[in-house]
């Protein structure tokens, strides 16, 4: 095959068997990565089993174009079932592994059953050796990863592992690789520690080959020129996302706290993370191949060395009210090191300090630790305790709601949370196209995609913002953040297209986001990689193909049009300052654009599960049983 | 007139596109094992030095070849392999101070860096200035050995020294 490797690798932790299966039966179909992983979860998981039965599959997926030399090739898609939401769990990290796992011979690596002890996969050139992790389980990530390449003797492995969060089942740990690439959310990191495995690690010298592979060399070269002749790309090629940072937050689109007020001056006006960045950054970083170096390796004296870009940017600063980027620093290490997902825990900080502000909880709930806001003992004591669960770190490594229940029914009522996730920290009260992808979006989290960063960039072009919109998802309002109209079809055509370089194997910030916002390049990476004729629609219908599995998936798991909603602050209190002064989600206008969307989807609009018709006209006739099953 | 790659370790950022594009371009297929320069990385430090033919003036593989397969193509500068003569002996292998001549472990051939005959793909993908292609001059000679000066301190750094 071209693009692909051609093989999928599947082990089965409890028995040790390792088998293979052509890539190529689904890719006509499902395209790769994302896509791909979304086909072999649907079959694998038996509707019921528990996240952390051995029975539930963990599936690392790579695209056609990963490891190839098309800039941004380096992502990995990573599914289960979440321990979060019990949906299907989504989860993408970059770096070097990714394209490594296809130099050994794998598109995907399938992981079922549970070891008896704790164990690393040792995955080299077209083989697979299990090996015992006893002496490597307790270690925080950067020496697991750095204890493997030396046991095997090759600095060039590259491995993905969990830290003792994952191992002692933190319902949001995540997976780590190098210092600061992580499979954030979802509580990957958990599924890995329930199967008792410490890591996977990946070496191949083998090839992707490519169906066109002048016609690719010609083309990556030309992106490579694009990217970096790109104002995105020259921005976070030196600053990362630390200005962007400060520029959402005056626009109202980064929340303080949370999701408490906006608008606090020490966020919009004395934003001290560009100052770090310039006095700390060693150097910029990116994934495989990459020009676009989006992340800031920052060494700072007495605390460390970490490679971070974007959510500690906001949620270790305004999201907890800490103004010390000492303590940015310090929490940014620590969750990576320990292996937990930086958003939720964040956000279980913010939850705490607004509990003790408001007088729900007092020191006594935890453990003597003031949870004032912004204390810097608050946000790391936090932080140990959840990896070490704790005192009430152990209630909070349960997740934000399970913590609330033993705090009682005002903090139950206060808790933020979209199907079981912090949902990603945008002012959806403003910005209500993010707030409608938000909601009806997959996992919990589904953010960032084009429709929401459309909203923000509307901030510096109204007028240039709302041309592309008219052009791109048909109407001129689904680029004002405040209107409710053309966001149905804002947030379709945005799925659709974050789900090709997903599927791809490649990154959304490049092919997607920042640098190229339709998928024509993308499209063109696919043809040479593959040899596939397959153009623009082409992809978006596999899109649609993978949105609606995934929407079958999480319906058979109990999702429905009740639980595409966000909490209740957002449409009970206004916003009190800022640009957007006086914003509020109105629930009928809300719920008024969820049936747009469903309409626009072909889903039955009361249940919001997708019809026997759509899924049939889209080749899913097993989905289409299944779901009918359900409601006999 | 002729011109070297001068590498400067200190401003790479470890993203392999010079690998990459570097196998697509001599294998026409992508595969960082068969390139003609590698990176050595030490991710965790943040270092990163790329390593490639250096075009010595008295070249130590073209010294060790027992069979002259080993010669400098005088219209690019590069020392190039003659894959007719090379009996892969891997002696230049052994004898490139820099670790900077490379073996294709399927074939067994000498994989090294013939420039592109003359305007070598990693330049251009180059996104930091880490890979440069200058002339031929004293001020380029400088640039070289100095660069190359700072390399020690890098990998001292990166193994946890002063």
């Amino acid at each position: 095959m071209h693009g692909w490797v051609g093989k999928i690798l599947k082990v089965d932790l409890s028995d040790g068997k390792v088998t293979t299966e052509p890539t190529e039966d689904y890719v006509d179909q499902y395209l790769g990565g994302r896509g791909l992983g979304v086909r072999l979860i649907y079959d694998l998981y038996q509707p019921g089993t528990d996240p952390f039965d051995p029975a539930n599959p963990l599936i690392f997926n790579t695209g056609p174009v990963t490891g190839t030399a098309a800039p941004g090739s380096g992502r990995v898609d990573v599914t289960a079932v979440s321990p979060m939401s019990k949906l299907r769990a989504k989860s993408n990290f970059g770096a070097y592994w990714g394209p490594e796992l296809k130099f050994a011979g794998f598109d995907h690596l399938v992981i079922t059953g549970k070891a008896d002890k704790p164990v690393y996969l040792w995955i080299h050139n077209g083989k697979l050796e299990i090996r015992d992790a006893s002496h490597l389980w307790g270690q925080d990530t950067f020496n697991t990863q750095k204890a493997i390449q030396l046991e095997l003797g090759d600095p060039e492995i590259k491995v993905v592992c969990i830290g003792p969060g994952g191992e002692k089942l933190v319902r949001f740990a995540c997976l780590i690789t190098e210092t600061g690439d992580a499979a954030g959310r979802t509580g990957m990191g958990a599924i890995m520690g329930s199967k008792n495995l410490k890591a996977v690690a990946v070496r191949g010298t083998g090839s992707v080959y490519l169906a066109k592979p002048e016609e690719f060399l010609d083309l990556a070269l030309q992106i490579n020129r694009e990217i970096r002749e790109h104002p995105a790309s020259l921005e976070l090629s030196q600053w990362g996302v630390a200005r962007g940072v400060q520029f959402s937050y005056q626009m109202s689109f980064f929340p303080v706290g949370y999701f408490e007020d906006v608008c606090w001056d020490e966020m919009t006006d004395k934003y001290p993370g560009p100052d770090y960045v310039q006095k700390y950054g060693i150097k910029n970083m990116g994934c495989f191949c990459c020009p676009n170096r989006c992340m800031n390796f920052l060494s700072v004296p007495e605390i460390g060395k970490v490679l971070t870009s974007c959510e500690p940017f906001s949620g270790f600063t305004g999201a907890v009210w800490n103004t010390d980027m000492n303590v940015f620093m310090e929490a940014t290490l620590m969750v990576n090191r320990l292996g937990l997902d930086c958003t939720e825990t964040s956000a279980s900080i913010g939850l705490l300090m607004e509990l003790y502000h408001d007088g729900i909880i007092t020191e006594k709930d935890t453990d003597g630790v003031a949870m004032e806001r912004g204390s810097k003992e608050a946000i790391l004591t936090t932080i140990r305790k959840i990896a070490d669960r704790e005192g009430y770190g152990d209630l909070l490594a349960e997740g934000q709601m399970h913590a609330a229940e033993k705090f009682g029914q005002a903090a139950v009522d206060k808790v933020d949370q979209v199907k079981g996730l912090a949902p990603h920290a945008y002012e959806f009260r403003a910005y209500k196209g993010a707030g409608l992808i938000q909601a009806i979006g997959h996992r919990g989290d589904p953010l960032p995609v084009r429709g929401s960063v459309l909203e923000l960039d509307w901030n510096n072009a109204p007028e240039w913002f709302q041309q592309v919109a008219k052009e791109q998802f048909g109407a001129e309002e689904a680029a004002i953040p405040t209107e409710y109209r053309g966001k149905a079809m804002l947030a379709v055509v945005s799925e659709h297209l974050e789900r090709v370089p997903d599927n791809l194997g490649i990154c959304k910030w490049i092919y997607g986001l920042f640098i190229y916002q339709d998928a024509e390049i993308a499209s063109r990476l696919c043809q040479y990689a593959t040899g596939k004729e397959w153009e623009v629609p082409d992809l978006l219908a596999i899109s649609e193909r993978v949105r609606n599995l995934e929407r079958a998936f999480d319906v058979r798991q109990g999702l429905r049009r009740a639980d595409d909603i966000l909490p209740k602050k957002f449409f009970e209190q206004p916003l009190s300052k800022g640009k957007f002064k006086g914003e509020v989600l109105d629930r009928a206008k809300f719920e008024g654009m969820k049936d747009e969307y469903y309409q626009i989807r072909g889903w039955d609009s009361a249940s919001g599960i997708p019809t026997a018709q759509k899924l049939q006209e889209l080749g899913l006739n097993d989905a289409a049983d299944d779901l009918a099953a359900l409601s006999k | 007139m002729p011109k070297t790659v001068v590498i400067d370790a200190q401003k790479c950022s470890g993203c392999r596109a010079c690998e990459s594009v570097c196998s697509l371009k001599h294998e026409m297929a992508s595969n960082p094992a068969k390139a003609r320069v590698h990176i050595v990385k030490w991710e965790q430090e943040g270092i990163f030095v790329p390593v490639s033919c250096m075009r010595c003036e008295i070249a130590a593989c073209e010294r060790a070849c027992p069979q002259g397969a080993t010669f400098r193509n005088y219209t690019t500068g590069a020392m190039e392999v003659d894959p007719y003569r090379c009996i892969g002996c891997l002696s230049c292998l052994y004898a490139c101070p820099f670790g900077a001549t490379f073996l294709d472990y399927d074939s067994g051939r000498v994989l090294k860096c013939d420039l592109c005959d003359g305007d070598p793909t990693c330049v251009k993908v180059c996104p930091t200035g880490a890979l440069t292609l200058e002339d031929i001059s004293k001020e380029t000679y400088l640039k070289l050995t100095q660069n190359a000066d700072r390399i020690p301190a890098l990998v001292r750094a990166a193994m946890g020294g002063e």
